[in-house]
C-alpha cells in the first residue's frame, strides 16, 4: 500500500467519523445548534455536559437557570469581579447576547446534576450551620434560601454536588467582598476559615 | 547592530514593558481574541494549561472579546550572556568573546482565528534573528478542527498544515515546545541531536491529522517533505548543505492524559522515520533514521501554586548508507539517545523556579565526531537552573493590557560536553568552560 494511499485513507476516515457521529447525539446531550458552538467553548473548562474536572471551574450541570443567566450577565458587565471571573469569564461573556445567555443557561440547567459522594467522616459543624445557622453571630441557616437539599431556586444557586473547593473559595470571596453580593457578604462575614471549609464540604456532598 | 549602548537602551525600555521567549506560543493576539488573561491558557508561557491545550486543539478559534483588528502580535528578546571561558574570535560575528549584551531576536505573529465559523485558525511566526542577521519563517501551524459528540463523549478531529514535526503538539515535552523555552544564541551548545529535534523544523512542509477522544486519548499522524533549495531561500532559510528527504518523513504521536481535581498527567509516545540525501546528493543512497520517543507531563495548577514536570527520551537508530559510503562516518549503523527532564514551581503565575537535566549519548564515530570530540563521542549532559519573573500574566499595564513580560535568569552547567568532562576537544577545554549565565527580557505585545 503506497504512502499516498495511507495518507488519503487516514484523512477520509477522520472525515467519515465526523459525519457518522451526528446520528448518535441525543436530545439531552446536544444543545440547540444555534448555541452549540458556545456550549462547546464553555465545556472546555466546565466539562462536557457541565461536569467539570478541576474545582477551579464549577459544575454547571443541573444549576438553576435564572442563577446561570444572572451570573453570565454579571460577567458580561463585570459586576462580578472575583479573580477567576476576571481571568476567564469577563472575556468569555463579553460577546454573549441575551439570547445566547438564555440558551446556554437552559442547556446546562437541563443536564443531570452531579451525584455527590457522601462524606465518610462528615464534620457536624457543616451540617449544623447549613440547617440552623449561627444565631449568636447573626448567620442565618443556609437552608432557608438554598433549600432542604441545597438544590436552590430561581436566582439562588444549587450548591448540592458542587466542588467543595469552589464553594469554599466563593464563601471566602463573599466574606471579603471580592465577589460583590450584599446578602452573602453579611452571611459569610462572621464565618471562620474552618467553618467555611466544613460548610463547603457538607454542601458539596449533598 | 547590537552595540552595547543601543542594547542597554532597548533593554531598559523592555524592563518597563513586557516579554516572551523565542519558543513563544503565548500570543497577546490570542488574549485579545478571547478576552482572557494569559494565565487562562498558560502556566508560565509557553506551557499550556488544560484549557490552553483545548484552545490549540480546537484550531485557535475560541471566541470572547472579539478584537476588531487582525490577530497580529509581536515579541522581542534582549539578553546578556556570560560563559565561563571566553569564546576566541567572538561568540558570533559582530559580537565579542564574552559578556555580550544583545538584541537577540524579534518575531511577528499571526495568531488566532482565520475563519472561526469553519474552525480554521493559525499560529504563524516569522523571526528576525539578530545574531545570524537573518529573517525567516518560524513555527507555523495552520489548522482546521471540528468537535462532535459520540454519545456523551467528545471527539475532536483536525488537520494541520505546518512546518515542523511536533509543532502541533499539545504538551511541552516534545522538541518544538519543550524546555528550555529561551536560551542564549551567543553561548556554545552541543550540536548533536536526533533528527526529530529540529532537522525538519523550518526546512520542510507537512500535514498531520489528529483526533482527541473524550478529553483523554490523543492520536496524530502526518508526513513531511523538505522544501527545495529555492523554497527554503524564499522563506529565509539558508539551504547550503541541507539534506533533502527521500520520500516523505512519517510522523506519529499518541498520548493519554487523565485529569483529576487540579491535576493532569500525560503519558505518550511520538516519533519520526525518514530517509535523507545528505547535501541533496542522491548518488550514494540515503541515510535512514527512525526516532522513537516516550514522554510524560504532570501539572498541578491551583490559584496560587503550580507544579509542572516534563520528561522525554528519544531513541534514534540510523543507517548511514550515503554518509558512510562517502567516508563521512566510521559506522554504517549508529544510535543516539536524547533525554530531557525538568521541574518547575510557580507562584501566582508570576514567580517561577525551574531545574532541568539534559543528556545526549550515542555511538562513538570518528567520521562524524572527530572534528568536535577527542573521544569521537557525541555524549553531553548537564543541568539548567532558571528563575523567572512574569509580572503581567494577569493583565498588562493599563496602557497596554494585552502585553506580557518575562525577566529570566538562567544558568547552564555542563557536566560533559562532546564526549568528556575534561579536555573534550583535545586542546585542554573542559566541559565547564561552556557553562553559561544568561539574563534575558522577553516582551510580547
Amino acid at each position: 500500500m503506497s504512502w499516498r494511499y495511507k495518507l488519503v485513507s487516514m484523512t477520509l476516515l477522520s472525515g467519515l467519523a465526523a459525519c457518522q457521529s451526528a446520528d448518535k447525539q441525543t436530545a439531552e446531550s446536544s444543545p440547540n445548534a444555534s448555541i452549540a458552538g458556545t456550549v462547546h467553548v464553555c465545556s472546555s473548562c466546565h466539562g462536557m455536559t457541565g461536569r467539570s474536572v478541576s474545582p477551579d471551574f464549577p459544575n454547571l450541570a443541573g444549576q438553576q437557570t435564572e442563577y446561570l443567566v444572572a451570573q453570565l450577565h454579571n460577567f458580561r458587565d463585570q459586576s462580578r469581579a472575583d479573580p477567576h471571573a476576571h481571568t476567564y469569564m469577563w472575556g468569555m461573556a463579553k460577546h454573549l447576547d441575551d439570547q445566547t445567555i438564555a440558551g446556554v443557561a437552559a442547556y446546562f440547567a437541563a443536564q443531570p446534576p452531579v451525584n455527590a459522594v457522601a462524606l465518610s467522616t462528615p464534620d457536624p459543624v457543616g451540617a449544623k450551620i447549613y440547617a440552623e445557622g449561627l444565631e449568636e453571630r447573626g448567620i442565618p441557616a443556609c437552608i432557608g434560601c438554598h433549600g432542604e437539599h441545597a438544590e436552590g431556586q430561581g436566582e439562588i444557586p444549587r450548591l448540592a454536588g458542587q466542588h467543595a473547593i469552589y464553594l469554599a473559595e466563593q464563601l471566602g470571596h463573599f466574606r471579603s467582598n471580592a465577589r460583590s453580593n450584599e446578602t452573602m457578604h453579611m452571611n459569610a462575614l462572621n464565618l471562620t476559615d474552618g467553618e467555611i471549609k466544613a460548610l463547603a464540604e457538607y454542601m458539596g456532598s449533598l | 547592530m547590537a552595540t552595547k549602548r543601543s542594547t542597554l537602551l532597548v533593554t531598559a525600555l523592555l524592563l518597563l514593558s513586557i516579554a516572551i521567549g523565542r519558543q513563544a506560543e503565548a500570543l497577546p493576539s490570542y488574549a485579545r481574541q478571547t478576552g482572557q488573561e494569559c494565565a487562562a491558557c498558560h502556566n508560565g508561557f509557553p506551557e499550556l494549561t488544560p484549557y490552553g491545550r483545548l484552545f490549540k486543539l480546537n484550531g485557535y478559534v475560541f471566541p470572547g472579546d472579539i478584537s476588531s483588528g487582525p490577530p497580529i502580535a509581536a515579541m522581542m528578546v534582549d539578553s546578556f550572556t556570560h560563559t565561563q571561558s571566553p569564546q576566541a574570535g567572538g561568540a558570533a560575528p559582530h559580537f565579542g568573546p564574552n559578556d555580550n549584551f544583545a538584541f537577540e531576536l524579534a518575531s511577528l505573529f499571526y495568531g488566532g482565528a482565520i475563519v472561526p465559523e469553519w474552525g480554521i485558525g493559525a499560529f504563524i511566526q516569522s523571526t528576525y534573528n539578530n545574531i545570524s542577521q537573518r529573517y525567516s519563517w518560524d513555527n507555523t501551524d495552520i489548522r482546521w478542527a471540528h468537535s462532535l459528540l459520540l454519545g456523551d463523549q467528545e471527539l475532536v478531529v483536525g488537520v494541520s498544515l505546518n512546518n515542523s514535526p511536533t509543532v502541533t503538539d499539545l504538551w511541552n515535552t516534545t522538541p518544538a515546545w519543550r524546555y528550555p523555552y529561551q536560551s542564549s544564541g551567543l553561548a556554545p551548545t552541543p550540536e548533536t541531536a536526533t533528527v526529530i529535534e529540529g532537522q525538519l523544523a523550518g526546512t520542510s512542509g507537512g500535514a498531520t491529522t489528529y483526533l482527541y477522544w473524550n478529553r483523554l486519548i490523543y492520536a496524530e499522524v502526518g508526513a513531511y517533505h523538505t522544501l527545495s533549495n529555492r523554497g527554503e531561500s524564499m522563506l529565509g532559510v539558508d539551504p547550503t548543505g541541507s539534506p533533502s528527504t527521500h520520500g516523505p518523513a512519517l510522523y506519529w504521536r499518541a498520548a493519554i492524559e487523565p485529569n483529576w481535581g487540579r491535576n493532569s498527567w500525560e503519558v505518550g509516545t511520538f516519533g519520526l522515520t525518514g530517509s535523507f540525501y545528505p547535501g541533496r546528493v542522491a548518488d550514494f543512497g540515503s541515510d535512514n533514521f527512525t526516532d522513537i520517543g516516550i514522554d510524560s507531563q504532570y501539572q498541578f495548577l491551583s490559584n496560587d501554586h503550580s507544579v509542572s514536570v516534563q520528561a522525554s527520551q528519544i531513541y534514534e537508530s540510523s543507517t548511514l548508507n550515503s554518509t558512510y559510503a562517502q567516508g563521512g562516518s566510521s559506522n554504517l549503523h549508529n544510535s543516539l539517545v536524547s533525554s530531557h527532564i525538568k521541574a518547575s514551581y510557580g507562584y501566582e503565575q508570576t514567580y517561577a523556579a525551574t531545574m532541568g537535566y539534559f543528556r545526549v549519548s550515542g555511538s562513538a564515530d570518528a567520521g562524524l565526531y572527530s572534528g568536535i570530540s577527542a573521544n569521537n563521542s557525541p555524549n553531553s549532559n548537564g543541568l539548567i537552573f532558571e528563575l523567572d519573573y512574569t509580572p503581567f500574566n494577569h493583565g498588562g499595564p493599563s496602557f497596554w493590557p494585552w502585553a506580557n513580560l518575562r525577566i529570566g535568569l538562567q544558568y547552564v552547567d555542563y557536566l560533559k560536553y562532546d564526549g568528556a568532562a575534561k579536555n573534550y576537544d583535545g586542546n585542554g577545554t573542559n566541559a565547564s568552560a561552556n557553562n553559561t549565565l544568561y539574563l534575558f527580557t522577553w516582551l510580547a505585545f
